[in-house]
């Protein structure tokens, strides 16, 4: 089974992101850039179906010059080979965009190699702005099925099986190859590379794909636009009730929820 | 970043870092209540190769220059010193073979380690601590064989090893000259583990007697040439000092860390108590004592890369280490105040794992005498 894994890298999702006060862009200063944390689960998926059912993992990211520091890490946890799609032409590229640049990169890589790929992995959303677009997108452009939110897949019969996650519980499709899948946290964790992938994988060379292999994929101008950026509001200072008992205190809640007809 | 280490060492730092917050640190804390040895945890870190990383690149191991294995021990130390210790211990248990031992040896010990196990060098018993030539272990020579008897004691992964490296005499008129070293595998008949040490600290690691009892071994396990043990030990120790002032510096950090970060948030007369400055001062004294026992660590390892000659260094990375460890964790617990004595908090627990790094390896007045040894003579 040839799987390809799209990832995207993010700045740290465990810092606490504030915005310039000069120019109201995310500060990103001293932030470490990571694999976004889904993108970390649809490749672990990707590799466990691999180990299970044969194949191969490639893993593409679109992104600036360094990604391939997030692509070689996908390297140390199981993934075979990496892309990095990137150009000066893609910076300002939108999520419509990103994902045009995705669908010709996956058929100029299946025309080069000769490789088709049966399942295109992406993270069900990215830490960073939490688009969510880059998977169903992409199934579009490519006129292929898609699974959103998987929390597992099997190989079956005549394609896989996945789990997929809804808002009341879980489902189970079966789907037809090939196809686009993304990926919400499953039951298992990524694996830890081990000291001798790393090595290995730092030490791989990571082609460069650009337009002129790909096409020139410019924005459309009304696709979307940004209007504002900006932090969530602080909470505002609640009501703190400390009475002399804690029977005392019950109470004045009570009785505060009752006059504000909450009860 | 104090330690000067390549790229792919920080990015493999990285990796241990996030690997001991998430699997290390916090889950230590019930195995230090408990004293059980955290199979599982071993079984993660195994996973991760990390046992391996003292193999030399010849022998299938990272081929990384020590001052990086040193940074990714002392990221290990700071989660728990015990798992530092398993680890490190293990490239102990691995020393004498480099040192003296065969090339087939070298080959069979380094896979032993890289396939998933632990080593252990065994050379302290009852009667011979310090006076590690007083013991009383014994190898007879039989035809093609050795047979070993006696107790060895306080062996860290005694056991858990996967093989062992154990001294004994193979000729007890000769005193130190008579001791022998030899390579044993679990398993092998007559060969057992005893009394398991219920430990003050470093409790996530395994101490415990190991015992020969007519064990029978090829010949061909003699490590060096008869005579030549005493000589092989010492230089295990040697090399295996600097790594644990390496532990013991993580230990000294880590204690830093809680005391700073407990000092930033502990509010009394309306302010942090970290703003004053007799607290100030005591973080100053302990990032002093840790950097300086760091770049001891570092110098020590950058003479045993070179070829040079770092016995004296060694012994004063050790040494000095312990010494910063046991202080700056004593001075953690004076920054947390009475909750720093109560064991729901972290740091006693530092102090009692601080102890035994001026006592293991030789003690810290046996480093003090190899010290004196080194420097007194040349003037």
């Amino acid at each position: 089974m040839e799987i390809l894994v799209c990832i995207k890298q993010v700045p740290d999702d465990s810092v606490t992101v504030h915005l310039k006060a000069n120019t109201g862009e995310a500060d990103l200063d001293g932030i470490s850039p990571v694999v976004n944390a889904f993108d970390t689960y649809a490749l672990e998926m990707a590799v466990r179906l691999k180990e299970s059912s044969g194949g191969a993992v490639t893993v593409i990211s679109v992104g600036p010059e360094g990604t391939e520091n997030a692509i070689k890490s996908c390297l140390a946890v199981g993934a075979d080979s990496g892309y990095l799609i990137n150009d000066a032409a893609f910076n300002n590229a939108g999520a419509p965009e990103k994902s045009k640049i995705l669908a010709s990169s996956v058929k100029y890589l299946e025309k080069s190699t000769g490789k088709h790929f049966d399942i295109i992995f992406c993270g069900k959303e990215a830490t960073d702005y939490s688009y969510g677009q880059a998977g169903p997108q992409l199934a579009e452009i490519m006129k292929i099925g898609v699974v959103t939110d998987l929390t597992d897949i099997k190989k079956a019969d005549a394609g896989v099986c996945c789990k997929q996650e809804t808002e009341d519980g879980y489902r189970t499709v079966q789907t037809g190859l090939p196809c686009v899948v993304t990926v919400s946290k499953p039951a298992y964790d990524p694996r830890y590379p081990t000291i001798r992938s790393k090595l290995a994988a730092r030490k791989m060379e990571i082609p460069v794909l650009t337009s002129s292999q790909i096409g020139n994929i410019t924005a459309a101008k009304t696709a979307n636009i940004t209007l504002r950026i900006y932090e969530p509001p602080k909470r505002k200072c609640g009501v703190k009730i400390k009475e002399k008992t804690c029977a005392d205190s019950a109470c004045k809640a009570v009785g505060m929820l009752a006059d504000a007809k909450l009860l | 970043m104090s330690y000067l280490i390549s790229d792919e060492a920080k990015d493999l730092l990285k990796d241990v870092h996030e690997f001991c917050e998430k699997e290390v640190k916090e889950q230590c804390k019930e195995y230090d209540r408990s004293g059980e040895w955290p199979k599982d945890i071993y079984k993660k870190a195994i996973d991760m190769q990390l046992q391996t990383l003292e193999v030399p690149e010849k022998y299938g191991g990272p081929g990384l220059d020590r001052v990086s294995v040193a940074a990714l021990i002392e990221e290990m130390a700071k989660a728990d010193a015990g798992f530092a210790t398993t680890i490190s211990a293990s490239g102990l248990g691995m020393k004498p073979v480099l040192i003296a031992g065969t090339e087939e040896q070298k080959e069979r010990a380094c896979r032993r380690i890289t396939e998933g196990g632990f080593g252990a060098f065994a050379l302290t018993e009852p009667g011979a601590g310090s006076d590690a030539g007083a013991g009383k272990a014994t190898a007879v020579k039989d035809g093609d064989s050795y047979i070993l008897n006696g107790r060895k004691c306080f062996i860290t992964n005694g056991g858990v090893a996967s093989f062992y490296c154990i001294s004994a005499m193979t000729d007890k008129s000769a005193g130190t000259r008579g001791m022998s070293m030899f390579y044993i595998e679990k398993g092998t008949p007559g060969l057992s583990t005893g009394h398991e040490e219920d430990k003050m600290g470093i409790r996530t690691s395994n101490t415990c007697d190991v015992v020969l009892e007519n064990c029978r071994i090829p010949a061909s396990n003699l490590i060096g040439s008869e005579g030549q043990g005493f000589k092989t030990a010492m230089k295990t120790l040697d090399q295996a000092r600097t790594w644990m002032g390496c532990v013991a510096t993580g230990i000294a950090q880590r204690s830093m860390e809680e005391a700073i970060a407990y000092g930033k948030q502990r509010i009394q007369f309306g302010k942090p108590i970290l703003k004053n400055e007799v607290l100030k001062f005591k973080i100053a004294d302990m990032e002093i004592g840790i950097e300086t026992a760091r770049q001891m660590v570092a110098h020590s390892l950058t003479l045993m890369d070179k070829g040079m000659p770092y016995t004296k260094e060694s012994a004063i990375a050790k040494c000095y280490a312990g010494d910063v460890a046991v202080k700056a964790a004593s001075e953690a617990i004076q920054m947390f105040g009475g909750y720093g004595y109560s064991r729901e908090y972290p740091v006693e627990k530092l102090l009692r794992d601080a102890k035994i790094f001026q006592i293991f390896e030789g003690t810290n007045e046996i480093q003090r005498i190899v010290v004196a040894n080194n420097t007194i003579g040349k003037f």
